[in-house]
């Protein structure tokens, strides 16, 4: 106490950094992470790719997720947001509003589509869980419940702003990979309306190639004005402690969802590296 | 009117992002402008430290508390205050690393430490007229300064579970000094003033270096950040992207009456704006 402070522990680095680094003991330098539940698949149903469409898209999706769960497999579903996402994104950059605005307006539309699914897989198990829920999934899951969520991430008003752009940032796909890594779970699984990445557009160009595997690196080298996810999900995935794939897969295919919920590598298999 | 439009297998609603990938630079660059909506251009958000400060027991945080309370009674100042959480919340993150639990886990875990620090100077401010304000409840601050009373925010930003894997160790980068930084920029409040333990902000650690030089008034595009530091880094960044928060000040919470300067604009201790928002 000799600087009038009270200090916890030893300096183990030489300076405060970002939660002031600079007070851990040194026991605690090997970080040896632990995973909290890593059998749980974290899946994300599209908005704009899926959830719009309506039953016609959903429906089959829901069956074959409700199939996996009766075999066993641990599902948590996160929502994306989609077309009313947009829409109050547009009015909002219009009159000027700051990115943590948008970012709490933003987190509505992902809730109501949650909401949705939940109502539709209540019979299944489907149960609506909020941002802090996290830590009663073991009930919900020994219980056979499909818990489903919001994909947005709870930063709202703390959203940070973007180069260009009033968007937030951290969107839906954010959320997923984020639950994902926080849960210690391998893959992030999201379910869009096309096969994954294409060396072209497929739509405009019919001999666009299919592409099964791509690390982020390579992703980030093509330079392409679009992305298939978000940039943030894709900065962050060299760093990841645990989620270290996406997989895109087609959920208007009948088949795929069930095959990537049991592990097998349809769609497109994005990787760390 | 807005419409829904469909024919190609979605509903969709008639807007200018409508079927637009919100992944292209191209279209999100049609979202941006060179200014954000200003919610509280008069107010000043004043972050207290947890280690400068609290940790330092009575002696520091009374005769804050009395600065508090004759700028309060002056009442031409509308602020916000927020708090560090200090020694416990280091002592968190230290047995959640040993633990080792997962970046978000730590992140859901420290806001916990500051809550304590809001409540302690709650609990003395409150009869000068004082108030913690729940997470987001901003609509309520015209009431607050209405009648005087000073809210005291949560300084942690609600980033919890899903805090992003850090660029650089397993800590979460996202501190109290960021959320505060962000909830002022966000608010368009025109300033953040950190009250500390030193006369500003050093070029190194003022208590390990006697040579240690303070830096004055200085544009942050001039500030070369020093690596030991009395504020998140995150909170750099933060502010080189910001568009509503014109300075950044670093008072000596100990020194009766930098903290009540700041207030009035004047420049005191370590001043940092940013030459483009002058």
């Amino acid at each position: 106490m000799s600087d009038g402070g009270t200090t916890a522990g030893s300096g183990a680095e030489g300076r405060s950094g970002s939660i002031e680094r600079r007070e851990i003991p040194v026991s605690a330098v090997d970080y040896s992470p632990v995973a909290v539940m890593p059998d749980v698949k974290v899946v994300k149903i599209g908005g704009q790719s899926i959830l719009d469409r309506g039953r016609a898209a959903l429906f089959p999706i829901l069956d074959e997720i409700v199939a996996a769960r009766k075999l066993g497999i641990q599902v948590v579903i996160l929502t994306g947001g989609g077309t009313r996402a947009r829409h109050i994104y547009s009015i909002a950059s219009e009159l000027e509003m700051p990115t943590g605005i948008v970012a709490t307006l933003g987190k509505y539309i992902p809730m109501q589509n949650a909401r949705m699914v939940q109502m539709l897989l209540a019979k299944h198990g489907g149960i609506y869980i909020l941002p802090d829920d996290f830590e009663k999934l073991p009930l919900y899951m020994q219980l056979g419940c499909i818990p489903v969520m919001s994909g947005m991430p709870p930063f709202g008003y703390w959203e940070k702003r973007d180069e260009n752009s009033r968007i937030p940032p951290h969107r839906t796909d954010a959320g997923v990979f984020l639950s994902a890594e926080f849960l210690g779970s391998r893959r992030a699984i999201f379910i869009k309306d096309e096969d994954g990445l294409y060396t072209d557009d497929p739509k405009k160009d019919p001999g666009a190639q299919h592409i099964a595997r791509i690390t982020s690196s390579e992703l980030v080298a093509r330079g392409l004005p679009d992305v298939v996810v978000e940039r943030k999900v894709i900065e962050y995935m060299p760093r990841a402690q645990w989620c270290k794939e996406l997989q895109i897969i087609n959920g208007l295919k009948p088949g795929n969802v069930l095959a990537a919920l049991q592990g097998q590598d349809v769609g497109t298999i994005i990787s760390a590296g | 009117m807005t419409k829904l439009v469909s024919g190609d297998g979605r509903t969709h609603i008639s807007s200018q992002l409508m079927r637009e990938s919100l992944q292209n630079k191209g279209v999100l660059a049609g979202t941006h402008s060179e200014q954000d909506l200003k919610i509280f251009p008069d107010v000043s958000l004043v972050s207290i430290g947890g280690h400068s400060i609290f940790d330092r027991g009575k002696a520091a945080i009374l005769p804050l508390v009395d600065e508090l309370v004759e700028i309060k009674a002056d009442k031409t100042q509308k602020f916000v205050i927020g708090v560090g959480g200090g020694t416990r919340m280091r002592h968190t993150m230290a047995m959640a690393v040993d633990f080792g639990l997962p970046t978000g886990g730590m992140a859901q875990l420290v806001g916990a430490m500051e809550e304590l620090n809001a409540i302690l100077l709650n609990t003395l401010l409150a009869p000068h007229g004082s108030m913690p304000m729940q997470r987001d409840h901003f609509w309520d601050l015209p009431l607050y300064f209405d009648a005087g009373i000073t809210p005291i925010a949560i300084s942690v930003p609600p980033y919890h579970f899903w805090e992003p894997p850090p660029a650089e160790g397993h800590m979460p980068e996202h501190g109290s000094d960021f959320g505060l930084f962000q909830l002022a920029e966000v608010l368009g409040m025109k300033q953040i003033i950190f009250v500390k333990d030193e006369d500003g902000l050093y070029d190194c650690d003022p208590k390990q270096h006697a040579d240690a030089k303070r830096f004055g008034v200085i544009a942050l595009e001039d500030l070369k950040v020093p690596k030991e530091n009395i504020l998140d880094l995150e909170l750099y960044d933060a502010f080189a992207t910001a568009k509503n928060v014109k300075r950044v000040v670093i008072v000596n919470g100990l020194v009766r009456g930098q903290l009540a300067a700041a207030l009035r604009g004047e420049d005191v201790g370590t001043v940092i704006y940013k030459r483009g928002n002058q």
